[in-house]
C-alpha cells in the first residue's frame, strides 16, 4: 500500500502539471460547430477521381489521383446497378431495380436522376414491365445515345428488347425487340448496335421520338463456337475494340448509323500462343487518348479461365498493330481502366483493392482498399 | 562482434570433432521420427478434423458429402465437382442444398447449363445451375467457376445473368446444381 502511495503521487502531480500546461497553450475553448452541414461536390469532377461500380451493389465516388485516397461519396443501388455520368448536363443517371418488400414484393425498375453538385436525387424514370436485364453490372447494360438525349437500357426477361428514355424530359420512349442479341453500344447520330446469337451485329437507328427509324445487320463475324468475343471493349479513336477469348481484337466503327466491322488482328504471337497468352479478367479493356489500347493477359490460359485475374496489360498501338509494352502486376488484375488527361493513370483492381500506376511508366503510384467488394468492379473514369 | 565469431567457430569445431555425420543423421531421425508421431498424440488427434472442416468447434457448418462415393466432394465448396460453371452463392450454405432451394425460396424453371466432369466416374454430366429466389440477398459461399462459360451474347450459357424467371420475386439468393444428364457423346 504504502508503495501504492508512493508510485501514485508523482503521476497525479505530472497529470496536474499537463493540464496546466495545455489550458496555458490553449486560452480559448473550440468552438461548437454548425449543425446540419452537408457536403458537396464541385459542378465538374476533376479526372482524377473515378466512379466505382460495386458489381451493381454499390457506386462510390473515389479519388484515384492523390494519397489521401478518400471516399468522395457513395450512391444507393440495389441489384444490378448501372451508372452513366453525363458530361452535357449536371447530372448522373444509376438504373436500378428494388422490391417493395426488400427481396419480395412489387418490382419497379428505374432512373434516379442525381444532381452532380448536391448528389440529391432530383427526378426518376420508372421503366415499365420489370424487364431491366439484372446481370453483374457491366458494359452494354445501359448507354447514351443522341448526344445523352436519349438513354438505352438493356431488358432480359429472357427475351431480349431495350427501353428507350428520354433523359431531358425524364419519360420512357418505347420499347424496342431484338430477339437473340444482347448488351448495347451507341451507335451513330441517333441509335445502338447489340451483339447477336448468329454471330452479326444488329444496329438500330432511332428516330426523335425513339421509335426505329432503320435497322441494319452485318454479316457473321462473330466466331461463337470457336473464338467469341468478349462482352467488353474501349473507344480508341471512335473505334470500339472488343477482345476474343484467344486473343484477336476485333475493331468496329459505330461512329455512323450502320456499324462496320474492321479486320480483326491478333494480339499474342506465336510464341504469345504457345505459352497460351490470352485476355483474361472482367473489364479487360481500355484505350486512351494516344491511340493506345491497354488488354489485361493472362499466361497458361485455358478453358473456364477466361474470367480470372491476369498478372500482365499489354499495350498496343492501334495504327500500326503493334505490341509497345508489356506492364507487370504488382498484384493480379480483374478490372482496368484508365483516367482521362495528359498523364492518365492506369486503374487496375486487384482482389479486394484498387491499385493506381503511372500509366506510361508501369510503376505503382498507389494502392487503395475497396472496402466491401465480394465480386467483380466497373471502373467509370471521369471526363 | 569479433569475439562472438571467434567464440561461436571455437564451439562448432568442438562439435564437429565430437560427432560423425552419421551421427548427425541419427540425431536428424530421431526428430523426424518424432515429428511422424506427434499426429498420434491427443492433441494431434483433436485438430485432425478442423483440417476438413468438420471440428464441431471450429463455429462452420461441416462439409456436406452424398455419401455416395460415385459423387464425391463436399457440396458447401466451390471446388466440388458439379459447380465446375457455377458463378454465385452455393445453395448448400443457406439452408438448400445441392438439388433443392432453401426454405422461403423459389426455384427458378429457366436457368443456364454447364458440362462437368465427375472425377469418380469421369463422365462428363450436363449440369443446369438453377437460381433460388425472393430469400435473403447473397453474399456467402460465393463461388466463380468458369467452366464451359461463354460471353452473354449466348445467355444459355453464361453464368452473369440472375436466372429468377418464372418466380414470383426475380432478387437472387443462391443456386443449385443439378444433374440433367450425361452428355450425349459420353454415353
Amino acid at each position: 500500500m504504502r508503495t501504492s502511495i508512493l508510485r501514485a503521487t508523482p503521476m497525479a502531480f505530472a497529470a496536474w502539471l499537463a493540464a496546466s500546461a495545455c489550458a496555458a497553450d490553449f486560452s480559448t475553448p473550440l468552438p461548437p460547430d454548425r449543425v446540419q452541414r452537408v457536403e458537396t461536390l464541385p459542378a465538374k469532377y476533376p479526372t482524377t477521381w473515378a466512379w466505382l461500380n460495386y458489381a451493381g451493389d454499390r457506386i462510390q465516388l473515389r479519388n484515384v489521383g492523390s494519397d489521401s485516397r478518400e471516399i468522395k461519396a457513395e450512391l444507393q443501388a440495389r441489384d444490378s446497378s448501372t451508372l452513366l455520368v453525363a458530361d452535357k448536363r449536371p447530372e448522373v443517371y444509376v438504373a436500378d431495380t428494388v422490391w417493395s418488400r426488400g427481396t419480395r414484393g412489387t418490382r419497379t425498375d428505374f432512373i434516379t436522376i442525381y444532381d452532380t453538385h448536391t448528389l440529391n436525387p432530383i427526378g426518376e424514370i420508372v421503366l415499365p414491365g420489370g424487364k431491366r436485364a439484372l446481370i453483374t453490372a457491366q458494359e452494354g447494360m445501359f448507354t447514351f445515345t443522341d448526344d445523352q438525349r436519349m438513354a438505352v437500357v438493356f431488358d432480359f426477361t429472357p427475351a431480349s428488347s431495350v427501353t428507350i428514355v428520354d433523359l431531358v424530359n425524364r419519360k420512357v420512349l418505347g420499347e424496342v425487340e431484338i430477339p437473340g442479341c444482347s448488351l448495347v453500344y451507341p451507335t451513330g447520330a441517333r441509335g445502338f448496335s447489340t451483339l447477336c446469337s448468329s454471330g452479326n451485329l444488329l444496329s438500330v437507328q432511332l428516330d426523335a421520338k425513339g421509335a426505329v427509324a432503320g435497322r441494319s445487320e452485318t454479316k457473321a463475324f462473330n466466331l461463337l463456337d470457336t473464338d467469341p468475343l468478349f462482352t467488353a471493349s474501349t473507344t480508341v479513336a471512335g473505334v470500339r475494340y472488343f477482345p476474343s477469348l484467344h486473343g484477336r481484337i476485333q475493331p468496329i466503327d459505330m461512329r455512323g448509323d450502320e456499324a462496320k466491322v474492321l479486320p480483326d488482328w491478333s494480339l499474342v504471337t506465336a510464341a504469345d500462343a504457345e505459352g497460351q497468352w490470352r485476355p483474361s479478367g472482367w473489364q479487360i479493356v481500355a484505350g486512351d487518348e494516344q491511340k493506345l489500347l491497354y488488354v489485361l493477359m493472362q499466361q497458361g490460359a485455358h478453358e473456364g479461365t477466361h474470367k480470372d485475374p491476369a498478372n500482365e496489360v499489354w499495350i498496343f498501338n492501334t495504327v500500326n498493330k503493334t505490341r509497345l509494352k508489356r506492364l507487370r502486376l504488382v498484384r493480379a488484375g480483374s478490372s482496368i481502366s484508365l483516367t482521362h488527361g495528359t498523364e492518365p493513370l492506369l486503374l487496375v483492381q486487384a482482389g479486394d483493392r484498387l491499385d493506381v500506376y503511372d500509366a506510361h511508366e508501369g510503376a505503382l503510384i498507389r494502392s487503395m482498399d475497396l472496402p466491401g467488394l465480394h465480386t467483380r468492379l466497373q471502373i467509370e473514369p471521369l471526363r | 562482434m569479433a569475439q562472438f565469431d571467434r567464440v561461436t567457430e571455437k564451439m562448432l569445431r568442438g562439435f564437429a570433432s565430437r560427432t560423425s555425420r552419421r551421427n548427425l543423421f541419427t540425431v536428424l531421425g530421431g526428430f523426424l521420427a518424432g515429428a511422424a508421431a506427434l499426429p498420434l498424440l491427443p492433441v494431434a488427434r483433436a485438430e485432425g478434423p478442423e483440417a476438413n472442416g468438420s471440428d464441431p468447434n471450429s463455429g462452420a457448418p461441416a462439409p456436406r458429402h452424398s455419401g455416395n462415393p460415385q459423387d464425391p466432394g463436399d457440396a458447401t465448396k466451390c471446388d466440388y465437382w458439379r459447380y465446375c460453371a457455377i458463378d454465385g452463392s452455393l445453395c448448400s450454405c443457406y439452408g438448400g442444398t445441392v438439388t433443392s432451394c432453401p426454405p422461403g425460396t423459389e426455384m427458378s424453371p429457366i436457368t443456364w447449363i454447364g458440362t462437368c466432369s465427375n472425377p469418380a466416374d469421369k463422365r462428363n454430366y450436363i449440369i443446369s445451375y438453377n437460381d433460388c429466389c425472393g430469400g435473403v440477398p447473397w453474399g456467402r459461399c460465393a463461388c466463380q467457376n468458369n467452366q464451359g462459360d461463354r460471353p452473354l451474347v449466348r445467355p444459355s450459357n453464361n453464368n452473369e445473368i440472375t436466372w429468377c424467371f418464372g418466380t414470383k420475386s426475380q432478387s437472387y439468393t443462391c443456386t443449385v446444381a443439378l444433374i440433367l444428364g450425361v452428355a450425349i457423346d459420353q454415353k
